[in-house]
C-alpha cells in the first residue's frame, strides 16, 4: 500500500490566492534544458521496456510449449456455458447459503478489523499522545509499527494458509484471514486519519485548560469520525472481494463451490456462480459509494493516492459530503443487527481460538518455524522464486496496461457536443458494456483467473501474470477511467475554440495528464501486484507463492518461515521503489501533504459521489 | 480587406433560459481598432466575446467575422476561421502538466497535422517560432519547465507567447487582467498589443483607465445592450458611473 508519512501542513503563503495554483519560484539557478527533459523521456521508456524485456525472457520457456492445446477445447466449452448457467434449483439454494457465507465472512472480518484498527491507529498516531512520551512506549509503538507492516505485507490467503494448519477448516480461518492483515493496514489509515486532524483545533481546546483525554475526545471524534466511517465501508467493500477469494482454501463460500465446480469441469454451474460474485461485489460497490458519497474526504486507498499521482489539487473536486443522508442512516440502523444475524447465523465461534488443541498447535507451529531454513535446492531456489515473483508481477502490470488501454477509454463518460443523438447513445452504451467488462474482472478472484489460464497454459509465470493481469486490470481500468473522467477539460474546449480538431485539440490537451496518471496508478497496482502473485502462486502458477503453497503442504515449516519474510521484504522493496519512482514521476520536490485530511470548507457542492471503489 | 469590418453584428441577441444576456446589438469594428468593453458583471461581456468566436451562436440576429456568417459556416469552415482568431481568458486555459514548449506549440497546432502534434509531445523540440515569442515575453529561460511550476504572473505570459504562435488576426481577450496589479496588467496589455501592430483586438476590462492608455474606442454594455459607444478620448465621468450605476 502506499502511503506518505509527510504530514506537516503546506504553509499559507505557498499558494498563490488569486488562483490556487501552487507557486514555486524557479530561481535564477535552476534551468531545465531540452537534453534533461529528453533525458528523462529516455529513462522513463528504459524502465518500461528493460523490466518487460527481462521478464519476457524469464516467463517464456525455452524449447517447452507454453500453449496447452489440450485444454483449449474445456475453454471452448467454458465459453459456451456462459449462455446456459445452471439453474436448477438445488444448486440455486446451494449458492444462495455460499453468498450468505461469503457475507458473513466479509461482515466478521471487516469487524475485526476495525478493532484491531482503531486500537492500533491510537498506538500508532502521534497526536494521541503526550508530546514526548517516556522511551519505553517510544520502542514499544516502533515495534508495534514494524510489525504491522509485516503483517499487512503478507497476503491474506496467506494468512488463511497458516491459520489452517492451526484451526483446521475452520470458517474462523476466513474471518481471521481477514481481520489481521485488514487490520494492520486499517490501524496505519487511522493513524494518518487521527494526525490529519487540524492540530490548531486540538491546540485551541488544550489551551482552553482542558484535560488531555478531554481534548481528544472533543477535537479528535468528531473531525476524524466520517473519515474513519467512510474508510470503514471501503474495507467491508474489499473484504468481500477477499471472503471470495479465502474460498479457494476450503473454508467455504462462493470462493470454493467456484473451485469445486471448475475442477468438476462443471461450467453451468460455474457461470451461475460467477453471476453471484458479480452481484454481490455490484451491491457492495454501489452500497458502499453511496454511503461514502455522503461522507466528506476521499479516504480510499487508491484515492487516496490521487493526491501523490499527480491530479493537481487546484483541478480535483473538493469532495465534501454533508456527513447526513439516507443510505448512511440506514446503514448505520442495520449495521448491528445484520452483524449480530451473520454471527448467529455462521458457524463462526470463537471456541476454536480458545481451545488447548489450538494453543498447542500454535506453538508447535511457531516452534516449527524457527530457525528458518533455505528450501531444498538452496539459495538458488529461493532467489529463482522472488525474481519468478517480480517478473511475473511486471508482466501482470503490462497485461493490465494493456486492458486499461482497450477498455478504459470507453469506460469513460464522454464529452461529447449532442449527448441524445444516436451517436451519443451508442456511445453511453459502450461505456455501460466496458464498465461491465472491467467489473467481471475484478471482481472474479485472481485465483479463478488462474485455474482458467492453467486450463491453456502449462504451469509458470505466464498463467499466474495473465490471471493476475485481467483481475488487476480490471481494478485499473476503472481507476484511471475515472481519473481520466475528472480531467480538467478546459485547455481542450480553448484549443477548439482555437480552431484546432477535435481529435488534434484531445491529443495535445489530454495525452500527458491522462498518461500521467495512468503511469501513476500503474506504479502504485505494481506495488500491490507484487504482493498478490502469492495468490496465484498458490494454485501452481510461480513465484514464491508457490514455494510457500508446495513446502506447506508436506509441513517443512522452517522453510515457510523463509519465504513468509522473503515475501513481506519484496512487498517492502516494491513499495519502496514505486513511491520514489512516483514521486520523481511528480516532476515535483516531495512536499508535505497530509493524506487524510478532513475536508475544512463548507460543502461547496454537493458531494460528487465518485462511483465507489476496486482494490484488494 | 482594410475596408471591409472584421467584425459586423446585426441586431444579435442571446438568450439563456428566460433571461436575455445580449439584446438587439449592432456594432462595427474596423481592421486595426483596439476596443474596450465596459460594463459591470452580467453586462454581457462575456457572452459578447464568445460570439465573436463561434464558440457560442446567436439566438436572434447576425454576427458577421472576416465577413463570414458564423451561423452559416460548417464545422470545417468554422475552425479555419476560429484558427485566425486569438481568445485569452483570465483562466488562461493552460495545460498544466506539460513544459511550457508544449503550450506553446499548441498556439500552432491548426497548422500541424495529427502526427506532428503527436511526435512533438513525445520528442520535445522547440522550432524558431516557438522560441522567439517566448524570448518576446520574456520567458526564453523557462521553455523546459513544467507550466504548473511557474508562477501566475510567468504563467499569464505563457498564455500571451502561445498567442503570439497563433499570430492571429483578431484578438478577443476576456477580463485578461482582472487579477492582476496595474504594474503587471499594464505589462499584459502591452503585451496583448504585440501580436501584429495591426491586429483587431477587443477586449473586456474593469479598469476604465487601462481603457484609455491601450484601446482606441470603448463600449460599454448595460443589462445586454450597448450603452455607449465611443472613442476612448470621450469617455469621462458622467458616462461611467451610468455604466456602473446599480439599478
Amino acid at each position: 500500500m502506499s502511503q506518505t508519512q509527510v504530514r506537516t501542513p503546506r504553509p499559507a503563503e505557498a499558494r498563490d490566492e488569486t488562483h490556487g495554483w501552487p507557486v514555486q519560484r524557479v530561481g535564477a539557478g535552476r534551468r531545465v534544458s531540452l537534453s534533461e527533459v529528453r533525458g528523462r523521456r529516455l529513462v522513463g521508456l528504459l524502465l518500461v521496456l528493460v523490466p518487460l524485456a527481462w521478464a519476457l525472457a524469464r516467463a517464456v520457456p525455452e524449447g517447452r510449449a507454453i500453449l496447452n492445446t489440450g485444454g483449449l477445447a474445456l475453454l471452448d466449452d467454458l465459453a459456451a456455458g456462459v449462455l446456459r448457467p445452471s439453474l436448477a434449483p438445488d444448486f440455486l439454494s446451494l449458492v444462495l447459503d455460499a453468498a450468505v457465507v461469503t457475507l458473513v465472512f466479509a461482515a466478521l472480518g471487516t469487524a475485526g478489523a476495525l478493532a484491531v484498527g482503531v486500537v492500533g491507529g491510537l498506538v500508532l498516531s502521534d497526536v494521541a499522545w503526550a508530546r514526548q512520551p517516556p522511551a519505553g512506549v517510544r520502542a514499544l509503538r516502533s515495534v508495534v509499527r514494524g510489525l504491522l507492516v509485516a503483517v499487512r505485507a503478507v497476503h491474506e490467503l496467506v494468512w488463511a494458509l497458516l491459520f489452517v494448519s492451526v484451526l483446521g477448516l475452520d470458517p474462523l480461518v476466513a474471518v481471521l484471514a481477514i481481520a489481521v492483515p485488514f487490520g494492520a493496514q486499517t490501524a496505519k489509515v487511522f493513524a494518518e486519519i487521527v494526525d490529519g486532524v487540524d492540530p490548531a483545533a486540538l491546540r485551541l481546546i488544550r489551551n482552553s485548560g482542558a484535560r488531555r483525554s478531554t481534548t481528544l475526545v472533543y477535537g479528535l471524534v468528531p473531525a476524524a469520525t466520517p473519515l474513519l466511517l467512510s474508510y470503514s465501508f471501503y474495507r467491508f467493500e474489499c473484504a468481500i472481494r477477499s471472503a471470495v477469494l479465502l474460498g479457494v482454501v476450503g473454508v467455504g463460500g462462493l470462493g470454493q463451490e467456484l473451485v469445486v465446480s471448475l475442477q468438476s469441469r462443471n461450467w453451468a454451474e460455474v457461470w451461475t456462480l460467477v453471476a453471484a460474485v458479480l452481484v454481490l461485489s455490484a451491491a457492495a460497490d454501489v452500497w458502499s459509494s453511496k454511503v461514502r458519497g455522503e461522507l466528506p474526504g476521499a479516504t480510499r486507498d487508491d484515492e487516496a493516492t490521487e493526491a501523490e499521482c499527480g491530479r493537481s489539487i487546484a483541478t480535483a473536486p473538493p469532495r465534501t459530503g454533508s456527513g447526513r443522508g439516507w443510505w448512511g442512516r440506514a446503514s448505520a440502523l442495520l449495521l448491528v443487527p445484520v452483524l449480530v444475524a451473520a454471527w448467529i447465523a455462521s458457524d463462526v465461534s470463537w471456541a476454536g481460538l480458545a481451545s488447548p488443541r489450538t494453543r498447542e498447535l500454535t506453538v508447535g507451529l511457531l516452534d516449527d518455524l524457527w530457525p528458518p531454513a533455505l528450501p531444498p535446492g538452496g539459495w538458488s531456489v529461493l532467489v529463482g522464486g522472488v525474481l519468478d515473483t517480480l517478473a511475473m508481477a511486471v508482466l501482470a502490470m503490462a497485461v493490465a496496461v494493456v486492458v486499461t488501454l482497450v477498455v478504459g477509454p470507453w469506460a469513460t463518460r464522454p464529452d461529447l457536443a449532442r449527448p441524445r443523438s444516436v451517436r451519443g447513445l451508442a456511445r453511453h452504451l459502450i461505456r455501460v458494456v466496458a464498465r461491465l467488462l472491467l467489473l467481471v474482472l475484478r471482481s472474479v478472484p485472481p485465483t479463478i483467473w488462474a485455474i482458467v489460464a492453467l486450463l491453456a497454459l502449462f504451469p509458470g509465470i505466464l498463467p499466474g501474470a495473465l490471471a493476475l493481469g485481467l483481475y488487476t486490470g480490471g481494478i485499473l481500468g476503472r481507476l484511471v477511467a475515472e481519473a481520466w473522467e475528472s480531467l480538467d477539460r478546459r485547455p481542450t474546449r480553448a484549443l477548439r475554440n482555437a480552431g484546432v480538431g477535435g481529435r488534434m485539440a484531445a491529443v495535445a490537451a489530454q495525452t500527458a495528464p491522462s498518461s500521467q496518471q495512468l503511469v501513476a496508478y500503474t506504479l502504485y497496482r505494481f506495488e500491490i501486484c507484487v504482493r498478490d502473485t502469492a495468490v496465484v502462486g498458490v494454485v501452481g502458477a510461480a513465484g514464491l507463492g508457490r514455494l510457500f503453497a508446495e513446502n506447506l503442504a508436506v509441513f517443512r515449516f522452517p522453510v515457510v518461515a523463509t519465504l513468509l519474510l522473503a515475501s513481506v521484504a519484496v512487498s517492502l522493496a516494491a513499495e519502496l521503489v514505486g513511491r520514489r519512482l512516483r514521486r520523481a514521476l511528480r516532476g515535483t520536490p516531495p512536499e508535505a501533504r497530509g493524506r487524510f485530511r478532513p475536508a475544512r470548507q463548507p460543502a461547496i457542492s454537493a458531494a460528487p459521489a465518485r462511483s465507489s471503489s476496486s482494490s484488494r | 480587406m482594410s475596408d471591409s469590418p472584421v467584425i459586423e453584428l446585426d441586431g444579435v441577441g442571446r438568450r439563456y433560459g428566460g433571461h436575455d444576456a445580449l439584446r438587439d446589438v449592432s456594432l462595427r469594428i474596423d481592421h486595426g481598432e483596439r476596443v474596450a468593453l465596459l460594463g459591470g458583471s452580467g453586462a454581457g461581456k462575456s457572452t459578447l466575446l464568445a460570439l465573436l468566436n463561434g464558440s457560442l451562436l446567436a439566438t436572434s440576429g447576425s454576427v458577421r467575422v472576416f465577413g463570414q456568417d458564423l451561423a452559416a459556416l460548417t464545422p470545417t469552415t468554422l475552425r479555419a476561421l476560429q484558427s485566425r482568431i486569438g481568445a485569452v481568458s483570465q483562466r488562461l486555459d493552460l495545460i498544466e502538466q506539460v513544459r511550457v514548449i508544449h503550450n506553446i506549440n499548441a498556439g500552432q497546432l491548426a497548422r500541424w497535422s495529427v502526427p506532428r502534434a503527436v511526435a512533438a509531445l513525445a520528442w520535445p523540440r522547440a522550432d524558431d517560432i516557438a522560441l522567439g515569442a517566448l524570448d518576446r515575453v520574456g520567458l526564453g529561460w523557462a521553455t523546459y519547465e513544467r507550466t504548473d511550476r511557474l508562477s501566475g504572473g510567468e504563467r499569464q505570459r505563457v498564455a500571451i507567447a502561445r498567442l503570439l504562435v497563433q499570430d492571429p488576426d483578431l484578438v478577443l481577450a476576456d477580463e485578461p487582467v482582472s487579477s492582476l496589479d496595474p504594474a503587471r496588467a499594464a505589462e499584459v496589455l502591452a503585451l496583448l498589443r504585440a501580436p501584429a501592430e495591426d491586429a483587431t483586438l477587443v477586449i473586456s476590462l474593469h479598469q476604465p483607465e487601462l481603457a484609455q492608455r491601450h484601446c482606441t474606442r470603448a463600449i460599454g454594455l448595460r443589462d445586454g445592450q450597448v450603452a455607449f459607444d465611443v472613442p476612448v478620448e470621450l469617455l469621462d465621468e458622467p458616462t461611467l458611473s451610468h455604466l456602473y450605476a446599480l439599478p
